[in-house]
């Protein structure tokens, strides 16, 4: 099967191509315009953009956390907005289907949940197995568990640590490690109630610090292609930007990424304490070259918070709106999951322009990563809103001119004159995730990449172009049509499968058996009990 | 072996599907109940989908009482490994069913190692027939309201662990005390299975109390392990737990339409006796037997979930779903194969929930 996508204006930084042309595909790939070729199928493009596929770096879409806040919050559905008519499961909300459909409607393709418990991966696998049309991947959390704790306490050696981190990955499926608070959580169950970089988790006498440099460094010489996604301790506090910064500076040369790092931008200034510092800590990132980040944008509306940060979810039990929550001591971090209303008051629109700043003060968009952190700060359904304000000034002044001067003024937005380009949008949503994750087989659309496109109608009004795309092509199948899912497809799970080290399964079955009683069976599975068709796709470690 | 019957007849696998899958087309009202492993709930949302169903698990009066605490109240929780490793005071409330016998022992029978303490006191909140004589000998200190039920006994706890004065006592309560004041870690063990939602509201509510002073938590053991796993399917492929139905169209909350139901179809890859839903209502039964069932319409044999073939359950002592593998092999079809050659049935393919 060979289509040809005809006379759009095709941006691709990957390739530094961009201008008026031709897009060919052949089956699931994209291919060189064929020498005397003649299309199957042809897609007019006059009038569009035309992009690879987007990918989102850090959204919650499926486990066991988030199923959890479906069973909070059935009235949570709203906040979901727009639904798809007229498809299977249409009214269902925030289902796993309608999340694979609302997503593929924007463009995206490959979507990263950031969050898996290593003991409930067949959980997360299950659902992101039905959450159709696009391709997932997931990062397995580490960093609050005994096994590893114990392991830095005794001080294991590099290698030792490295066959654990390496069989987590493969055993879970997962396509990199994430630390969340690290240590805290583990302090928590020993009633600590606050955590920083350098406290120490009390029955292991190990720091904050300690975990996310040795589960770096582990990362770093596996060869991991992502680099360790951190959470930081502090999230949202007013004065994180002081523990954001600690660990910025703690990446000392190595590949660090850094989730929702508007969650931390907060300073103390001002007579309510809470005050902007986005503009310290872009400048920090933009002078440290090793560091990614993702921004966790907020946008208003109800929306609930969703995070294995189990002591900060603790902590913010009290703001919950309605009021009800989950708390849970896991095996490694647990999770809490705390609904929240986004006001545009002054603690709401701080946060919102915070956001922005960093968007726009963060001025490499192959560093900076498109997230809001879904559904902490909104859920993803408030993507083509984002993209309206971060390429339009004028937007963005319409939006604050509603919110409260006593919150803006303690912010740099106003006098920001940035506006994103299209090539900008296609870096920091398509390129540059791709490079970030290792997937160079999408993010692109040079010859031989997937058949991942999205064409966007030009218009005036930027939200209503992104957020319905003109048609979308998944692996070569056209599945979305003038905004609508015309196509129905299952995507795969993108995964490492790093060897694992006998003596450290042998080491693992003994440590299940004696300290839960259990053989290591009961917390690990095949493929097949995932029930689809090649449900995983593997994607190879650095050499 | 004979594996498919309409009505007393013997017939093809084949011909029974297509037999069930007119009945369901042509249902305006069809109900479904099941007791299957995680992929034959799947596939049974998908057939309720397609069809207009309303569906719930058989044990779904009780899942019910534990989806409402999560639905209208929320809860502290934990893990069970974590509560096999640290809790150093454990406290049963009310009934635990039966099923989770074992696990009891296994916490009396192993101490804590993450806890200084490196040994567990346990209590119960709760009737004495509760008194669980499975703890090897392990002391379990009841406490009582007198007369009263749980969800007051559990009021009058919470009450005089706040310090205040309640007309009717929990008996024991100094015992309670002492060891809650040395505990590190105390976990109480729940269930929908014999706690009402005014009870479980109250020891959640107990729960937060001790938690602005010291870690506390809970431990939730599902009415049903296989209900719960069918819930959590149901959760994220509708947004909504069981008793969920199709009838207008798209998944809402949808008690059971008494009355109004003119199919039953019945799935049970479990051992678990399935009851008709009402007199009268045309019957399709999937389950393991070698013989179909008085007044179904149909029946289909299928196997045995972790028995007869692999399965995804869910397991109370991981709190999380687990794959088994099959302990006697055979050839019979799981749900979700049946399930899905009716779906196919019943009409063409279109997006498909799973």
């Amino acid at each position: 099967m060979l289509t040809r996508i005809s006379g759009g204006e095709i941006i691709d930084p990957a390739n530094h191509r961009a201008g008026k042309g031709d897009l060919w595909i052949e089956d699931d790939r994209i291919v060189e315009a064929p020498e005397g070729g003649v299309a199957d199928k042809v897609i007019d493009a006059t009038g569009c953009i035309v992009m690879a596929g987007a990918i989102d770096i850090h959204s919650h879409i499926g486990g066991g956390n988030v199923n959890t806040a479906r069973l909070l919050l059935p009235e949570q559905h709203a906040a979901h907005l727009p639904r798809p008519a007229a498809t299977p499961l249409s009214n269902a909300g925030w289902s796993t289907f309608e999340t694979g459909c609302l997503y593929a409607k924007m463009g995206f393709t490959t979507v990263v949940e950031p969050a898996m418990s290593p003991g409930a991966a067949l959980h997360t696998h299950l659902e992101l197995a039905d959450i159709p049309i696009i391709d997932k991947a997931t990062l397995a959390i580490l960093g609050n568990d005994d096994f590893l704790l114990s392991m830095i306490r005794d001080n294991a050696s590099p290698a030792m640590i490295e066959d654990y981190v390496a069989w987590t990955i493969g055993a879970t499926r997962a396509l990199g490690i994430k630390v969340i608070n690290a240590g805290a959580a583990a302090a928590f169950k020993e009633d600590v109630r606050t955590f920083s970089f350098d406290d120490v988790v009390p029955s292991y006498g190990v720091s904050s610090r300690k975990i996310v440099k040795t589960l770096q460094a582990a990362v770093d010489r596996l060869g991991v292609p992502h680099p360790l996604h951190v959470h930081c301790n502090n999230l949202g506090v007013a004065g994180a930007a002081d523990t954001a910064a600690e660990t910025i500076s703690a990446a000392e040369g190595l590949p660090l990424h850094l989730a929702h790092l508007q969650f931390y931008s907060y300073g103390t200034e001002g007579k309510r304490k809470f005050s902007s510092a986005a503009a310290r800590l872009a400048e920090l990132v933009n002078g440290t070259p090793e560091v990614t980040i993702d921004i966790g944008q907020v946008m208003f509306g109800q929306t609930v918070t969703i995070s294995s940060d189990v002591l900060r979810q603790f902590s913010a039990r009290g703001t919950a709106s309605p009021k009800k929550t989950v708390i849970h001591d896991g095996d490694g971090n647990g999770g809490g999951v705390v609904p929240y209303n986004y006001r545009n008051n002054f603690y709401g629109s701080m946060q919102w322009a915070i956001g922005l700043e960093l968007f726009l003060l963060i001025t490499d968009p192959w560093r900076v990563f498109f997230t809001t952190d879904h559904p902490n700060g909104a859920p993803f359904t408030t993507y083509p809103a984002l993209f309206e304000l971060l390429m339009s000034r004028a937007a963005r002044e319409a939006a604050a001119a509603e919110l409260p001067k006593a919150a803006l003024s303690l912010s740099t937005l106003s006098s920001i004159e940035r506006e994103y380009s299209f090539e900008e949008i296609a870096i920091m949503t398509r390129a540059a995730p791709a490079k970030l994750l290792g997937l160079s087989d999408r993010g692109h659309l040079g010859a031989g990449a997937i058949a991942d496109v999205a064409i966007y109608r030009r218009g005036h009004d930027i939200a209503k172009m992104l957020g319905a795309a003109a048609f979308v092509f998944k692996n070569g199948d056209l599945v979305v049509k003038d905004g609508q899912i015309i196509h129905y497809r299952w995507g795969r799970a993108l995964r490492l499968n790093p060897p694992p080290d006998k003596a450290m399964v042998r080491r693992l079955e003994n440590y299940h058996q004696q300290r839960y009683g259990l053989s290591l069976d009961w917390f690990t599975f095949p493929d097949s009990a995932i029930a689809r068709e090649e449900p995983f796709r593997e994607v190879p470690c650095r050499s | 072996m004979a594996v498919a019957w309409i009505g007393n007849r013997e017939t093809l696998v084949e011909h029974a599907v297509a037999h069930a899958a007119a009945l369901l087309g042509s249902s305006r009202c069809p109900v479904f109940t099941f007791d299957t492993d995680v992929h034959g709930t799947r596939a049974v949302i998908a057939l309720a989908e397609r069809v207009g169903a309303a569906y719930d698990h058989v044990s779904g009066a009780a899942l019910a009482r534990d989806t409402a605490l999560i639905t209208d109240k929320g809860a502290m929780t934990i893990a069970p490994g974590e509560a096999r490793r640290r809790a150093d005071m454990v406290v049963i409330v009310g009934d635990v069913p039966e099923t989770y016998r074992g696990f009891l022992t296994d916490l009396a029978e192993s101490a804590p190692d993450l806890s200084e303490k490196n040994a567990r006191e346990f209590f119960l909140v709760g009737p004495s027939r509760a008194m669980p004589s499975l703890l090897n000998g392990a002391k379990v200190t009841r406490l009582s309201a007198g007369k009263e039920g749980l969800s007051a006994a559990l009021a009058a706890l919470r009450a005089q662990c706040a310090g205040r004065k309640v007309s009717t006592p929990v008996s024991k309560f100094d015992d309670f005390a002492a060891a809650l004041a040395g505990a590190k870690f105390p976990v109480f063990l729940f269930s929908g299975q014999s706690s009402d939602a005014l009870a479980l509201e109250m020891l959640q509510g107990l729960v937060a109390d001790l938690n602005r002073k010291k870690r506390a938590s809970s431990l939730h053991l599902p009415a049903s392990e296989s209900g719960w796993g069918g819930t959590l399917a149901s959760v994220w492929m509708t947004g909504f737990a069981a008793r969920t139905g199709f009838g207008r169209g798209f998944p809402e909350f949808d008690p059971w339409p008494e009355g109004e139901a003119d199919l039953h179809l019945r799935v049970s890859s479990g051992k678990s006796g399935l009851t008709p839903k009402g007199k009268g209502v045309p019957l399709i039964v999937l389950a393991k037997t070698q013989k179909p069932v008085a007044g179904a319409v149909v029946t289909i044999a299928i196997g045995e979930a972790g028995v007869d073939h692999d399965a995804v359950v869910y397991s109370a002592r991981t709190g999380t779903l687990r794959s088994t593998v099959a302990s006697a092999p055979s050839a019979l079809p799981s749900a979700a194969e049946i399930i899905r050659s009716i779906s196919v049935r019943v009409g063409p393919e279109a997006g498909w929930p799973c």
